[in-house]
């Protein structure tokens, strides 16, 4: 019974750990719950040209480094989120956490994430343990993202 | 024990539910949310829009509903439309958000609709084109312009049309072998009021993938095109050319970046054939929005304008002889405004930018169309529908 009560409480985890809507407030849970981590947010879209490269590359180093923590965050819209699951699984990314935007008006998210983003994609934040963070807007050079990783992350 | 893993199912199948109900920021369970959202999708109005005023001051309007073209026409500047009337009877998806949108040209009794048809491939789409010659009572079946029919991009479609020609352009990746930058800018034309077209003609290689293109007629009536186009590996920067010659460098900004801006520009041609230019750039020395005018071989230096912390973008510029008008988009926060300013010396110097209209909800782009002899500002709004504002004199 208890094995019971434990793979309830699982597979209730996992079918809330899918892709999560984006939403007002969504940034700062990401951040509460890597209170004094780094970590990369990548924002990107299924009909991004550049983005597939981007993940890829962000898989790759995820397979080198498995201690890095990234956070996915589709501009798509949450009817897209079968499509963005199985993409992110190409890329292999599919354990990290997702999110989708869910706001009729995602001016209001972009204004929320950086007043200047203007919404060219891919687009990456690197978060330091105090989350200070670094923007880049297009692919980022690899040299760049290892760099970042081997100085923040442990 | 069983009391507890009923709670814990309970809970589990509880916090979803509300949470995709109420409240969207606590993470609901995702394929619920997801149903709802495509249903949100299906029923919302499809905001980005096509209008032109016609030569006897009637404003024509197009907009995707569903997945149907539909055009009205208001005969006192856009208080009340006529019943629309639906272009292509077979259903279809019709690409209608801000930088690809539908077009509408009216040339006397003939209304012109062109508009991209997205395939279900990423990237990929037709271009389509119909036309009414009863004045927009009926319209002819739907044809497929673009000549090369592989499910890849032809996109972003942008027409002009005159009482001799009609001219469509638009991003094509037929040419888009391993290796190749970017797309290209194709065209094709017809000299028959829209009844045939003649084979598509490449304009240029190496365009950015998803910035719509600007058009305008040059003095002597050539269409002229303005893009953003790829110099070097990746300098996203913007070209105009002339229908069928060269293309000359309009802004020297230094974007280099792999990316998707999704974000056009817009062009003008005044009577003296000075082009007038507003486009935006994310290159790190002086992002934002920009105006140049560009005479003969003379170019103005690119005048920044909008504001920066507020997402200022997608302008749309408009001449009415000696008079230059510009409008943006910004977001504060909570508001879409549309500002606009005004120059009356060709774009040399001008007014302060105000507020020309605001919308608590989703918005389209804002666009800039001339008839009754001035320039109007057309919105379009999910909160307050449609703006139709006299901007020139």
């Amino acid at each position: 019974m208890k094995y019971f009560v434990l793979t309830l409480a699982l597979l209730c985890g996992l079918a809330r750990a899918e892709i999560q809507p984006f939403v007002s407030g969504s940034l700062a849970q990401i951040q509460n719950e890597r209170a004094g981590r780094p970590f990369v947010l990548a924002l990107w879209s299924a009909t991004c040209t550049h983005c597939p490269e981007e993940l890829r590359m962000l898989g790759r180093m995820v397979k080198k480094y498995p201690a890095t923590d990234i956070v996915l965050v589709s501009t798509d819209t949450p009817a897209e989120s079968d499509e963005l699951a199985r993409l992110a699984k190409t890329y292999g990314l599919s354990d990290k956490s997702q999110w989708v935007f869910a706001e009729a008006q995602p001016e209001k998210l972009r204004f929320e994430i950086d007043r200047r983003w203007y919404g060219e994609l891919p687009r990456t934040y690197f978060f330091d343990a105090r989350h200070r963070r670094d923007a880049a807007s297009g692919l980022i050079p690899r040299e760049r993202l290892e760099r970042w990783i081997t100085e923040h992350v442990k | 024990m069983v009391k507890t893993s009923l709670l814990i199912l309970g809970a589990c199948l509880f916090s979803g539910s509300i949470a995709a109900h109420e409240h969207p920021g606590q993470a609901p369970a995702t394929n619920d949310f997801a149903q709802k959202w495509q249903k949100r999708l299906e029923q919302a109005p499809r905001l980005a829009i096509a209008a032109s005023f016609d030569s006897n001051g009637r404003l024509w309007l197009a907009r995707a509903v569903g997945q149907h073209l539909q055009v009205s026409h208001s005969d006192d500047a856009g208080q009340h439309f006529s019943a629309p009337v639906t272009v292509n009877a077979t259903p279809e998806l019709i690409a209608a958000d801000g930088e690809s949108r539908p077009q509408i040209a009216v040339v006397g009794e003939k209304v012109y609709l062109n508009w991209t048809q997205a395939l279900p491939q990423p990237f990929a789409g037709h271009i389509r084109f119909s036309v009414s010659n009863d004045g927009g009572q009926s319209f002819s079946a739907p044809v497929t312009v673009n000549d090369n029919l592989e499910p890849i991009t032809h996109r972003f479609n942008a027409m002009l049309a005159d009482d001799k020609n009609v001219t469509i352009a638009w991003i094509d990746k037929r040419d888009g072998k391993p290796g190749y930058r970017g797309a290209a800018i194709y065209t094709a034309q017809s000299h028959d009021g829209g009844r045939s077209f003649e084979t598509n003609r490449k304009l240029a290689d190496h365009s950015c993938e998803c910035c719509r293109l600007g058009m305008a007629s040059d003095k002597d009536g050539t269409p002229v095109i303005f893009w953003r186009q790829i110099f070097g590996r990746n300098i996203r920067d913007f070209a105009l050319a002339r229908l069928n010659e060269p293309l000359q460098r309009a802004s020297e900004d230094g974007w280099a970046i792999d990316a998707c801006p999704h974000h056009g520009g817009s062009l003008a041609v005044d009577r003296n054939a000075t082009r007038h230019l507003a486009w935006f750039t994310g290159a790190e020395k002086s992002p934002g929005l920009h105006y140049r005018r560009i005479d003969g071989k003379t170019m103005s230096k690119p005048m920044p304008f909008g504001n920066l912390d507020a997402q200022a973008g997608h302008p749309a510029i408009a001449a009415q002889g000696n008079d230059i008008h510009l409008v943006w988009r910004e977001f504060d926060g909570k508001l879409n405004r549309i500002l606009g300013m005004n120059s009356s010396d060709h774009g040399k110097t001008w007014s302060a930018p105000g507020e020309l209209a605001n919308s608590n909800g989703a918005s389209d782009d804002p666009l800039l169309i001339q008839g009754r002899g001035t320039s109007w500002l057309i919105w379009n709004t999910s909160d307050r529908g449609l703006t139709v504002k006299q901007v020139g004199q």
